[in-house]
């Protein structure tokens, strides 16, 4: 795993090819868009989804934690993918993994899928906040709006990139997208999809590429 | 129309009627007619074929109309139950059909009811339907399948006597020619002593056609091949630019030719230009109006994306002779006569033998007349294939149309189906679909895999409690019961024939008609565009309906359809090669060789005219890159594994990424570095050996399969578009077969529909029997390889007119790295 350090008003900022952000001045690891549960809601409703994504994004997120000894975990929306996404064997997946962390404090900006599908339970000891959640020179939310005073890290957007190279090649990525007032992280959730984002003079674009994080343009 | 007389053949006193109600119309029966109708009467089965417009209609629907006579139902006695369907490949051809139906219905006073029910039926209709069925019913496969989703689907199909599936030929090789063959398979089950008849063009495997429509259960009557008239004498010839160093070598527009075509269109009365494409059809149509604007009212376009109420007007001018020119694509390729047409006019290369026979046929219906097509090359290259093919009409090489070997995609929509409509056990089912020749190889473990996809959610090993579709009862039948399901089920049947569609209305209100929705989602607000004959600006999308409005600019964005680009057969694909080979001698038969002489003497002369035993490799260097040419000449499909085959094969020898483009001629290997082309040829480039491995490895890859996954996606009910009631919750359950594909792939590798993504891409786009064939005669000749400092002719379609993919042995990381310097240096030089 190759992390890229950046400087964002002048703080210092890891990305992590696990597609999350770490922020080692106050070890607080960051991670957009895990839409726990999407498969399952997908099945109740009569779509046949393999099994096993919630397990391997967790299993990314154990690693994310383990690799950076971060003690804070913010989660920058759409917990839950749906209400459906509620199902007993995601529940159980869940707590399974919050018992084998029981000192990390975690926190949830509520995001637009949040609302529908309702806080977490409980015994998750998941703080639920509404953005954005100043932790200045940031503020964390799910959605990528500007806001007064402060830098917004946000998700909401799934955002990629497509390279284009010489000879025609094409490649499409998941990205950081860091623009004057607001940067976007890449959704966390492995059944998520992607969005290309438009990209402005300026913006600073990170890619994922496998195991490592790359600056582009 | 000059019947023949055969007086020696009227000897079965059963269908006097039908000969009587001919006579009243001036006309005789063929023999093939009074043949089918006896046939029907004894309860027979069978196909028919012959060219379009030749009387294959009346000859199945007169053996349903004789039989009902001789049981006397006379007018005034109440209409009888559902007793014919008749099944067509186009909702277009269904109002055609139903009027061509109607007319002996009134003459001969049978009581029946005749309707049609398809995408364009009224609200009314369909809700009078839902109560009562005509007697007979025009349908297609989908809304079929829709009949069969109904919870007393049995009870609807009680006194069905006959299905007769027009243009079969047309339906056969699709997974729509599968549908139907489930639904027939269910008919039969329920009505054992149900006739079937096809009526299909005449194609190169007729027994197979056959099966597929009677199926293949071992106690059925073999079935009868019926054929009708021999078709007439057919001209092919072509509009030859007059300076052909002035035409272009690619590119497929050919508005050049503009000029000639007014003029043959003036010769005739009534004309038809054929296209290829839909936004070849707007082009042209504009084309000829802005040259003759005194031709405005007399001329129109016809393609399937129009609304009903245009083509219903359009055909109506063809067929009463109103009109002076009609554009069209092949949505006129079938269906019935328009015996005016004495002029038919082919943009574009046909791409194939069957094709130019069915539009050629089109035109001379009057009496004495040939039929005769001329063929209007878009560029210089065309008129090969137009020798090409005028070769293949001759030598009579018409191609074959290859069904469908059982797709679990259309499986597993069809279990739900009959889960719906009744329920259904297990093992009966299975026993029923194995009587298609679809499905007659179905193994036990595909069968139990997708009763466990529809029933689980994925094979027995994993168990999801929450998943919802199909549930088993105590009793062992298998039903649908949660209603979203079922909703959702009945939108999406139906979904096979093309990417999601978007109606066209004007802000004032008017419909236009339907684009696929890819198209749409390029336009920004304010850009323009060429549909149904108008320049449009586009305001915005809002309820699955793009809103326009009229622009008075002409210079429009054209819509750009996705999916009409036909491959050159295989059939004409040889003749191609003869026709090459003789020019390589120096021998330019026919007017196309003698007009594209020049240019061929410019390709021998910068590199080289292959013989039909040749490869010819053409290495140039350019701005983009290193490309590598290679003219194996055996249509897109065929080219399409070539590249990934051959773009693999290279990138195991060294680290290297290539871009590749193909057409009908041949591929386009792009690289930024140059490729090591002698030692792949010396490592078995072009080696038949290791075929099996080294295709799929090639298509990982090249990431055809993903591709090939959004049909199956669809089909299968895990992608869905358009639920006009379904509300916000709909919306969470959106994902893009993408998507689907890469958790299938990396989540449930034994998934059986990722491996028809695989095999489908072998068979139906690489066609991997083909390519084999391919490869043994590449290996059996000579490569030669040329440098030239320019691109040839031959080359340059490749360069300009690309349809590309890729292939790397690289990382991603490398391959982005290297992007990334692309990308500054792009900078640099202030691009």
């Amino acid at each position: 795993m190759k992390d890229l350090e950046i400087e964002l008003c002048g703080e210092r900022l890891v990305l992590l090819p696990e597609r999350a952000a770490y922020r080692p001045s106050n070890r607080t690891l960051l991670v957009a868009d895990p839409h726990f549960g999407k498969a399952a809601a997908f099945r109740a409703h009569g779509l046949a989804v393999p099994g096993g994504t919630t397990a391997e994004t967790l299993a990314r997120l154990t690693a994310a934690l383990e690799r950076t000894a971060a003690e804070h975990l913010v989660y920058l929306g759409d917990f839950f993918h749906a209400r459906a996404s509620r199902a007993a064997a995601t529940l159980d997946t869940l707590a399974r993994w919050r018992d084998a962390h029981p000192h990390l404090r975690i926190t949830l900006v509520r995001g637009n899928h949040d609302r529908h599908a309702g806080d977490p339970p409980g015994e998750l000891g998941i703080e639920c906040v509404d953005g954005p959640l100043p932790d200045a020179p940031f503020a964390y939310a799910h959605h990528p709006e500007p806001a007064p005073a402060c830098y917004i890290l946000a998700g909401h957007i799934h955002p990629s990139v497509t390279l284009r190279g010489i000879g025609r090649q094409r490649q499409r990525l998941p990205c950081f997208h860091f623009g004057p007032r607001v940067g976007i992280l890449p959704a966390f959730g492995e059944f998520t999809g992607t969005a290309d984002v438009p990209v402005s003079e300026g913006d600073r674009l990170y890619v994922v590429a496998d195991a490592q994080v790359l600056e582009i343009g | 129309m000059i019947r023949i007389r055969r007086p020696d053949t009227t000897s079965d006193p059963r269908i006097e009627p039908a000969e009587r109600w001919f006579a009243s119309r001036g006309w005789e029966p063929f023999a093939f007619q009074r043949e089918v109708w006896s046939a029907y009467l004894d309860g027979e089965s069978g196909l028919i074929h012959a060219a379009t417009g030749t009387g294959k209609t009346y000859a199945a629907w007169m053996g349903a109309v004789l039989e009902s006579l001789a049981e006397g139902s006379a007018t005034g006695a109440k209409a009888p139950p559902l007793r014919i369907l008749w099944i067509t490949p186009l909702r277009a051809l269904a109002a055609d059909t139903e009027a061509a139906l109607r007319a002996p219905l009134a003459d001969l006073e049978l009581s029946w009811t005749l309707e049609s029910r398809t995408g364009d039926t009224s609200a009314a209709v369909r809700s009078r339907q839902r109560t009562r069925l005509p007697t007979a019913l025009v349908t297609t496969p989908e809304s079929l399948a829709l009949l069969l989703s109904r919870d007393e689907a049995r009870a609807l199909f009680s006194d069905l006597r006959a299905v007769i599936v027009d243009e079969w030929h047309e339906l056969m090789g699709s997974k729509r020619g599968v549908q139907a063959e489930l639904a027939l398979a269910r008919l039969r089950g329920w009505r054992p002593e149900m006739r079937t008849w096809g009526l299909s063009a005449t194609i190169g495997n007729l027994e197979d056609a056959k099966d597929a429509l009677l199926g293949v259960r071992a106690e059925s009557t073999p079935g009868r091949i019926v054929r009708g008239l021999v078709p007439k004498d057919i001209v092919v010839d072509s509009l030859i630019p007059p300076t052909i160093e002035r035409f272009p070598w690619a590119g497929h527009l050919g508005t050049q030719m503009l000029p000639q075509v007014v003029e043959a269109v003036e010769e005739g009365e009534t004309a038809i230009v054929f296209t290829n494409t839909r936004s070849q059809t707007e082009i042209w149509y504009q084309a000829l109006l802005d040259a003759r604007p005194d031709w405005a009212g007399q001329i129109a376009l016809h393609h399937g994306s129009l609304d009903r109420a245009r083509r219903d007007w359009v055909e109506d001018g063809l067929r009463t002779g109103k009109l002076r020119c009609v554009v069209a694509t092949s949505s006129l390729d079938l269906g019935v006569d328009f015996s005016p047409v004495d002029r038919v006019l082919q943009i574009g290369s046909p791409k194939g033998v069957a094709r130019l026979l069915q539009r050629a046929g089109r035109s001379g219906h009057r009496p004495g007349a040939v039929s005769r097509v001329t063929c209007v090359p878009t560029n210089t290259l065309e008129l090969i294939e137009v020798a090409a093919a005028r070769d293949g009409v001759r030598a009579v090489s018409v191609e074959s149309r290859h069904p469908v070997e059982r797709p679990l995609d259309l499986l597993a929509q069809h279990v739900v189906t009959v889960a719906l409509g009744g329920g259904f056990r297990a093992d009966e089912l299975k026993e029923e679909v194995r009587t298609t020749r679809s499905y007659a190889g179905l193994m036990d473990d595909e069968w139990q895999w997708v009763l466990d996809f529809v029933t689980r959610g994925g094979d027995a090993l994993s168990a999801y409690p929450e998943f919802q579709r199909v549930v088993v009862r105590d009793d062992g039948t298998y039903v649908v019961e949660d209603r979203g399901v079922a909703r959702r089920h009945r939108m999406s049947i139906g979904t096979i024939v093309s990417d999601a569609s978007i109606t066209v209305k004007y802000v004032a209100g008017a419909r236009l008609g339907s684009v696929e929705e890819s198209f749409i989602a390029r336009l920004n607000p304010g850009d323009r565009f060429v549909f149904a004959g108008k320049p449009l600006e586009f305001v915005r999308v809002r309820d699955m309906t793009a809103w326009v409005r009229r622009t008075k600019s002409t210079k429009g964005l054209i819509p750009r359809w996705m999916g009409a680009r036909m491959p050159l057969s295989t059939e004409l694909a040889a003749s191609l090669r003869a026709r090459l080979e003789e020019a390589s001698r120096g021998v330019f038969r026919d007017p196309e060789m003698e007009a594209i002489r020049p240019i061929l003497e410019v390709q021998a002369r910068w590199s080289r005219i292959p013989r039909a035993d040749e490869l010819l490799i053409e290495r140039v260097k350019t701005r983009e890159g290193h490309h590598l040419f290679l003219f194996p000449f055996d249509g897109r499909l065929v080219h399409e594994g070539l590249a990934a085959l051959f773009a693999y094969r290279i990138s195991r020898l060294v680290p290297i990424s290539f871009t590749m483009s193909m057409n009908d001629y041949g591929v386009e290997l792009l690289s930024p570095e140059p490729a090591p082309l002698d030692e792949a040829l010396a490592a078995g480039l072009l080696s038949p050996q290791g075929l099996v491995d080294d295709v799929p490895a090639s298509l990982n890859a090249a990431e055809m399969a993903r591709r090939q996954f959004r049909e199956i996606a669809r089909v299968a009910g895990l992608v869905f578009q358009g639920f006009p009631y379904a509300g916000k919750s709909a919306r969470q359950l959106q994902a893009s077969s993408g998507l689907f594909f890469d958790v299938f792939t990396r989540y449930d590798p034994g998934n059986l529909l990722v491996s028809q993504a695989h095999r489908e891409v072998m068979e139906r786009q690489l066609e991997s029997s083909r390519l084999g064939q391919t490869l043994e005669r590449l290996s059996a000749g000579r490569v030669v390889i040329t440098e030239p400092k320019r691109t040839p002719p031959l080359a340059f379609p490749l360069l300009v007119d690309r349809t590309r993919n890729s292939v790397t042995s690289e990382s991603v990381g490398d391959r982005v790295q290297r992007m990334k310097v692309a990308l500054e240096k792009a900078a640099d030089t202030g691009r």
